[in-house]
């Protein structure tokens, strides 16, 4: 436990930079969302909408390169020094994952918060229950789903290039798992979609429409658009699933391979 | 035998590697491995420390591979190096955090005794790092110690102050394999001198017997290579 | 005898034991050492010399053999009260003698001329 602690203060100290600008970001997306002013209460919606979802791309992005950052330590020499340290390579994966985890859940959180004002500033009242969903299950289906595998994935690529590294192979390796990744997701979730709903889903933002069609706005949009989420359980399970995969290979190379 | 080497072959790139190695190192001696650049020493020391794995043959350390004793073996690489950031005191937490065998308290003696500054690692020369590593290295209590050139590109006192400590730092029941350029300088410390040549064991001396012969371990060198 | 020039090690010029022990004989010799003085411990001094600390133990040894040390458990190593310290000084002296003698060899010098030279050097005071 203490040896993996160490690693986690290590993680931190090499990247709470990245996590402070990441997180600090959401200020200057709080203020670029407030700067948004449109002639219809739709339209300002849409744009606000779309600058979140940039955001939270964005942040995807500088994520995976947070997390990604090995080829480095591998060139100047500490790559070396803790592939000799006792704890296993699922010790040393495991801690700069859960780094990179609580970085990307506390940034999403706050993408949620941002979503809840966007909300909240067309004069919609949310009940805590709605709140909760959009802050807390909304960010975590995303980051489940889509954010969590991501990461594994950029780890486990460049631990693959690293690792290969010594050897003189290097880019083969990585080019082949670049390339042959979408492939392999685009059969896996095929898959999973085919399986989709088989357990039920989980049902979000009942209210939502009732409230939407109950404030003085409302005649202004189409509210057709607006019904209940139901966000199917089988595509995230299977995402965490292929994530853990993903981590286990990453540790098992790490242990494996020369320095 | 705290490390063994069986008809060991390690071939990569075009010209460094190791061919047909036996060795036997046991407790008690501090062994010099000499020899030209690429001539083998630093892939003697990464098979030993558990950084490369051999084409052929086998490398036994502790009875075991030398990567699952990895906690046992003190390697102190050329080439790594810790974090740019870091200080003394952060790499005395890197230490005690991942090593049960570190000496915290001989860490800051060694510190002292070798004029670490406290600054970050950028922040010092080469020498400061170099003694810095090594401080770290020795700091840990374990029988055997591989150091491959701890004394390449170091300033002629921080030389000085490296060998003393290890010196100082050795004991009966450890074995510590040096590899370094500066032969004469280092000389004086060896029980035993290993001299490679293109990858080959070319003498395997004591060096005290050596010297007997009326032959300096430089002069050694010299006969050996020319 | 703290003085790490004092002490005359050469790589060249044999086994590093044999040279310590020759070296504490000289300064045996040469009163820098006294009997029923203390040596530093074998790691000390082999610090001091940056020498492997097994040279000096064997060194340690080996003059135990001669009777020139001893060591007393748990206190050190010590010059023996009776290490025979005119011996050495006339070995050193005698050593001194011969280099002296070879080098008259070489030069093709007459006795004669060599013991002017000497008395001369003497009366002149120089060391």
């Amino acid at each position: 436990m203490r040896k993996f602690m160490t690693l986690l203060w290590l993680e931190y100290r090499r990247s709470w930079v990245w996590g402070a600008a990441l997180i600090g970001s959401l200020a200057f997306w709080a203020w670029g969302l407030n700067q948004v002013s449109a002639s219809d209460i739709g339209e300002q919606l849409g744009i606000r909408a779309g600058l979140l979802f940039f955001a939270a791309g964005l942040g995807a992005l500088v994520l995976c390169f947070m997390i990604g950052r090995i080829r480095s330590e591998t060139r100047q020499g500490q790559y070396q020094i803790l592939l000799l340290t006792p704890p296993t390579g699922y010790v040393h994966v495991a801690a700069r994952y859960l780094f990179a985890f609580a970085v990307a859940a506390v940034y999403f959180m706050g993408i949620g918060g941002l979503a809840w004002w966007i909300v909240g500033s067309t004069g919609l009242v949310l009940n805590a229950g709605t709140v909760a969903q959009l802050v807390l299950v909304c960010p975590f289906y995303l980051l489940g789903l889509v954010l969590i595998p991501l990461l594994s994935w950029t780890l486990l690529l460049m631990i693959f290039v690293s690792a290969y590294r010594i050897s003189g192979s290097g880019w083969i390796p990585g080019t082949v798992m670049v390339l042959g990744s979408p492939f392999v997701l685009n059969w896996y979730g095929d898959w999973l979609f085919h399986i989709s709903y088989t357990l039920p889903g989980w049902r979000l933002f009942e209210t939502v429409r009732a409230l939407v069609e109950s404030t003085p706005w409302a005649a202004e949009i189409d509210t057709s658009g607006v019904t209940a989420l139901v966000l199917p359980q089988e595509p995230l399970w299977g995402m965490l699933l292929l994530a853990v995969v993903m981590l286990v290979i990453a540790g098992r190379i790490w242990q494996e391979v020369e320095g | 035998m705290l490390a063994k080497l069986d008809d060991v072959t390690k071939l990569y790139g075009k010209n460094d590697g190791l061919r047909d190695c036996t060795l036997a190192f046991p407790k008690g001696e501090v062994v010099g491995v000499l020899g030209l650049n690429g001539s083998g020493k630093s892939t003697m020391l990464k098979l030993l420390a558990g950084l490369l794995f051999p084409t052929a043959g086998r490398v036994t350390v502790f009875g075991g591979a030398p990567r699952a004793n990895r906690a046992r073996i003190g390697y102190l690489g050329e080439n790594d190096a810790l974090y740019t950031w870091m200080k003394p005191a952060d790499a005395e937490r890197f230490m005690s955090g991942l090593y049960d065998d570190f000496d915290a308290v001989r860490y800051r003696e060694l510190l002292d005794v070798l004029a670490v500054p406290r600054r970050k690692t950028k922040a010092m020369s080469k020498g400061e790092r170099g003694r810095m590593r090594l401080a770290m290295a020795l700091a840990r209590d374990v029988k055997l110690y591989l150091l491959d050139e701890p004394l390449a590109g170091i300033d002629l006192l921080s030389r000085e102050k490296i060998l003393t400590s290890l010196v100082r730092e050795w004991h009966t029941d450890e074995a510590i394999l040096l590899s370094t350029h500066e032969v004469a300088e280092a000389e004086s410390l060896f029980d035993r001198v290993l001299l490679l040549r293109e990858g080959r064991v070319a003498l395997d001396a004591s060096a005290e017997a050596l010297r007997s012969e009326g032959k300096s371990v430089v002069a050694a060198f010299r006969e050996v290579l020319s | 005898m703290t003085n790490r020039d004092d002490w005359l090690i050469d790589m060249d010029a044999g086994p590093i034991f044999v040279q310590i022990a020759k070296n504490v004989r000289r300064f045996l010799a040469r009163g820098d050492l006294t009997v029923g003085e203390k040596l530093p411990s074998a790691r000390d001094l082999a610090a001091r010399l940056s020498v492997n600390p097994n040279t000096v133990v064997h060194a340690y040894s080996e003059l135990e053999v001669q009777g020139v040390l001893e060591t007393k458990r748990g206190l050190g190593t010590f010059v023996r009260e009776d290490a025979p310290v005119e011996t050495m000084q006339q070995d050193l002296l005698r050593s001194a003698a011969m280099r002296y003698a070879s080098e008259l060899r070489r030069l093709g010098v007459s006795t004669k001329e060599a013991m002017a030279v000497l008395q001369e050097v003497l009366d002149a005071g120089e060391t």
